[in-house]
């Protein structure tokens, strides 16, 4: 795995880990209305639970003549445990769990206090009756005794319970229970008095609400004592506390995740920057390698163009050249052969003989020209091969020059030195190519009656032939050229000749490693300079070895 | 049509609290009450009057029953306050029923309903009621079947509800027209927003009776009773006097099995109740004199002179309301 892989891998890992939480908020993310309507009825049910104590007192004291506020508050709190049971989901599925919980309690602690309202409420509204009604009653029928004689005693009996009963409603202890006791039987005792004043169903009613007071005061003053007791609030601020602590945990967790949610977008980013930093300097880097190879690739396109034009112009020459340099011999060998045919029994016999040489020397020319084009042909497809064997050098160029001076009909004069040991090994008919096509073209290219410096030297590795003319020289600018086959100098128009000697030339030194060198003064005259190996078969075999 | 009783309402609100201002005087004539024991009725109350009137249909229509025979209206009867003129409702091929049938007017202000408190919302009280067989012997899906055999209902229903004609709706159009069955600005209502002389003389020394003997102990608030469980019979023995035992006089020990709820029933709402007769769990109390009489008796342990009773019902007669604008 390479590191743009690994790169990637992470960048595709830190897209997909934050689109998941980013998810993940988004389904769990606070809802601050939720919390708001969710915190405002935990601490209602706290106001709720203080409202309906304080109205459980104040009915009991009284206060408050009737229970639809009490219903109401219960109503309230039974709602508001309801609705508390919609835990924000923000709160996660532990707070649902444990508030659910709680609230359950609480929902038992309300029930039991409902129960106890409700009974309350039943209980309360007798005594209130008996505790409103008791005195009015009591001192009705004392006013109502009291008109009688005989009624005094009834009156202050009946005073006394009123006495006892009062002090009962703000004690309610033993003593004073007992003493209610007391003033109930002392004024059962006064019955017969009663009837005989005619109150005795009055007295009947005093001793009723008295044993209803005795009997649910402690009953409801109890009720009320259990109702406050019930844990209904404290519960509410267990619930409130769990609440906060999870709200707590809830925002904490939210940070969190916003952190981690940031931190992974900024590595996202990181990544994401690093990664088209990357492939852009690789691309840099591949186009510019691109553009090198398009370079070379076109410059090399460019050299096989010159070549194939270069190619095609030496084709071009090639042709022109042949047909010209194949022509002109031709066209000897054709009117000479025809002069021959019509006239030769006319003819003198010198005459004919002229023509016929005529004849042979332009064969020959053709047969030289073609011997050319055999040698760079052969050459250039590789399969011209040095044939070397002993020979003596000195009687070989002895008998080159003559021949040459003799062809060149002793226009010229070849001054020719030997130096050193003249038995070689070289190829004789590679060499007569050589040293024949240089000293012809000295030959040729040099005025008549100038002279022709022809030095070999044959030293122990080496031999080496030098050839001086006094012609016209080669252009500075040609001599890169000289070798091409085809090449001719650009002053070299006037003579005949078919630009394969030194093409021919070189071809064959190249096959006998051999060297050449030229040195030329335009209108002064070119001295060419090439060097052998001595021994060719040991040469080859020393260049095998290496 | 909801917005538009909103609206009404709201007016209604601003008018009266206008009113109780411009009435000053006749404000401090009741302060020397203090707290009242007893509320006037919310003139308005909000409900979707589409559904109501849906179920005000439903209501009259004995289809509802598993026989087809037993409508709402055969124990609520619409003209006599929405209660049973009999002592205990007596309706084709069902058994008689155990206890007085209570009116429906004003239901929707009891927080518990039935002589013995057995149900603890409208809701409770008619799906309890539909299925009982010896009340509509039906269910909802079995009154919906009866109903969709009949175009207009399936087009009644189209119109109000977007699901038209389900269970559901039957059974949300009745309890919609149950909470509209409210009779606000009765006499006494108006005597306490502070209009005096909304009630006879009578009346008012009724009121002062009402509370000073300790009826109010027990009937007070907005439904004037209906709020709280009391023991029929705390001074004297109301059912030993009558003679014979009945299940039904058990009362909220029915429902709690618990022995301090022996003969205790939720106390009833005394709104309409001139119109409702007779009285008590057992319609035993053919008059409102009787009923007045026996309660003095039986709660309290007193006995009424003539002119007591006569003020105290003249001041339960004032407590009839209006349904839809009009005097019951």
């Amino acid at each position: 795995m390479n590191m743009s892989s690994v790169l990637r891998s992470s960048l595709a890992l830190g897209v997909a880990a934050f689109l998941g939480l980013l998810t993940y908020s988004a389904v769990h993310s606070m809802n601050y209305t939720e919390e708001a309507a969710y915190s405002r009825d935990l601490r209602r049910v706290q106001a709720a639970t203080a409202e309906l104590n304080e109205r459980v007192l104040k009915s009991r004291s009284a206060l408050m003549a009737q229970y639809d506020p009490l219903v109401r508050a219960l109503r309230d709190l039974r709602e508001l445990h309801e609705r508390l049971k919609r835990v924000p989901e923000f709160l996660g599925n532990d707070a649902a769990f444990e508030l659910r919980a709680q609230l359950e309690e609480s929902e038992a602690q309300l029930r039991q206090k409902d129960e106890l309202v409700e009974s309350f409420k039943t209980h309360n509204s007798v005594l209130q009756n008996s505790l409103h009604y008791f005195p009015v009653l009591a001192n009705s029928v004392i006013d109502r005794a009291r008109i009688e004689p005989s009624g005094a005693d009834v009156a202050s009996r009946i005073q006394a319970l009123i006495s006892a009963i009062m002090l009962f409603d703000t004690s309610a202890d033993a003593e004073s229970t007992s003493r209610v006791l007391a003033a109930q039987v002392d004024l059962s005792t006064a019955k017969q008095a009663a009837r005989e004043l005619k109150l005795d169903r009055e007295l009947e009613l005093i001793l009723a609400h008295s044993r209803l007071i005795l009997e649910r005061k402690p009953t409801t003053d109890g009720i009320v004592h259990q109702i406050l007791a019930v844990p209904l609030s404290r519960m509410a601020l267990a619930l409130e506390d769990a609440y906060s602590m999870h709200y707590r945990a809830a925002t904490d967790r939210a940070l969190i995740l916003r952190q981690i949610l940031f931190s992974l977008a900024l590595a996202t980013v990181v990544l994401g920057l690093t990664d088209v930093i990357l492939r852009v300097r690789r691309s840099a880097l591949a186009l510019e390698v691109a553009t090198g190879e398009l370079r070379q690739a076109n410059a090399a396109l460019a050299r096989e163009r010159e070549k194939e034009r270069q190619l095609g112009e030496l084709k071009t020459r090639f042709v022109a050249m042949t047909s010209h340099e194949f022509r002109t011999p031709l066209s000897v060998i054709v009117s000479s052969a025809e002069l021959l045919e019509n006239y030769s029994d006319r003819w003198e016999p010198e005459r004919r003989l002229d023509h016929l040489e005529r004849i042979r020397s332009a064969a020959g020319s053709m047969g030289r020209m073609l011997d050319d084009i055999l040698i760079i042909g052969r050459a250039e497809a590789g399969m011209l091969r040095a044939s070397p064997a002993l020979m003596h050098l000195d009687e070989f160029c002895k008998h080159l020059v003559e021949s040459l001076e003799h062809s060149s009909a002793r226009s010229h004069c070849i001054r020719y030195t030997f130096t050193g040991d003249p038995r070689v090994t070289l190829d004789e008919r590679l060499l007569s190519e050589v040293v024949g096509n240089l000293l012809s073209n000295a030959l040729k290219y040099s005025p008549p009656g100038s002279q022709v410096h022809f030095d070999v030297v044959a030293n122990d590795e080496q031999c080496r032939f030098e050839v001086r003319d006094q012609g016209i020289g080669i252009p500075e600018a040609d001599i890169p050229r000289l070798f091409q086959s085809f090449f001719r100098a650009s002053n070299a128009d006037q003579i005949k000749g078919s630009g394969l000697g030194l093409a021919v030339v070189k071809k064959a030194l190249d096959v006998q490693n051999g060297t050449i060198e030229v040195q030329s003064r335009l209108g002064h005259g070119t001295k060419f300079v090439v060097q052998v190996p001595r021994d060719l078969s040991v040469s080859r075999l020393s260049s095998t070895d290496l | 049509m909801r917005l538009l009783i909103v609206l009404l309402g709201c007016i209604g609100l601003i008018g009266c609290g206008l009113r109780e201002k411009s009435h000053d005087s006749v404000a401090r004539e009741n302060d020397s009450l203090g707290d009242q024991p007893l509320e006037p009725l919310p003139l308005t109350v909000e409900f979707d009057a589409a559904r109501a009137a849906l179920g005000e249909v439903l209501f009259k229509e004995p289809r509802l029953s598993g026989d087809s025979k037993v409508a709402c209206t055969d124990c609520h009867h619409e003209d006599h306050g929405s209660a049973d003129e009999k002592p205990h409702s007596f309706v084709n091929g069902r058994p008689e029923s155990a206890v007085n049938t209570p009116t429906m007017y004003n239901v929707r202000f009891l927080y518990k309903l039935g002589w013995s408190g057995k149900y603890e919302s409208l809701e409770s009280h008619i799906d309890s009621l539909m299925k009982n067989p010896k009340v509509m012997a039906s269910s909802w899906e079995i009154a919906t079947a009866h109903l969709s055999e009949i175009a207009s209902y399936r087009e009644k229903f189209r119109g109000v509800f977007p699901d038209g004609l389900t269970a559901s709706n039957v059974r949300l159009a009745i309890l919609e027209y149950e909470r509209s069955l409210v009779t606000p600005n009765a006499p006494f209502d108006r005597y306490l927003r502070g209009e005096a002389q909304a009630i006879s003389p009578d009346a008012k020394r009724g009121y002062a009776m009402f509370k000073s003997y300790g009826c109010s102990s027990c009937h007070q608030g907005v439904a004037i009773g209906g709020n709280v469980f009391e023991r029929f019979g705390v001074l004297r023995d109301f059912f030993a006097d009558r003679g014979h035992f009945d299940n039904a006089d058990l009362g909220r020990f029915n429902v709690t099995q618990r022995d301090q709820d022996r003969f205790v029933f939720r106390v009833p709402s005394l709104r309409n109740v001139a119109l409702t007769a007779p009285y008590f769990h057992d319609g035993s109390a053919a008059t409102l004199e009787t009923a007045v009489t026996d309660m003095a008796n039986y709660q309290l342990g007193r006995e009424l002179e003539d002119g007591d009773r006569t003020a105290l019902v003249a001041f339960l007669r004032s407590l009839t309301g209006e349904y839809r604008g009009k005097p019951l």
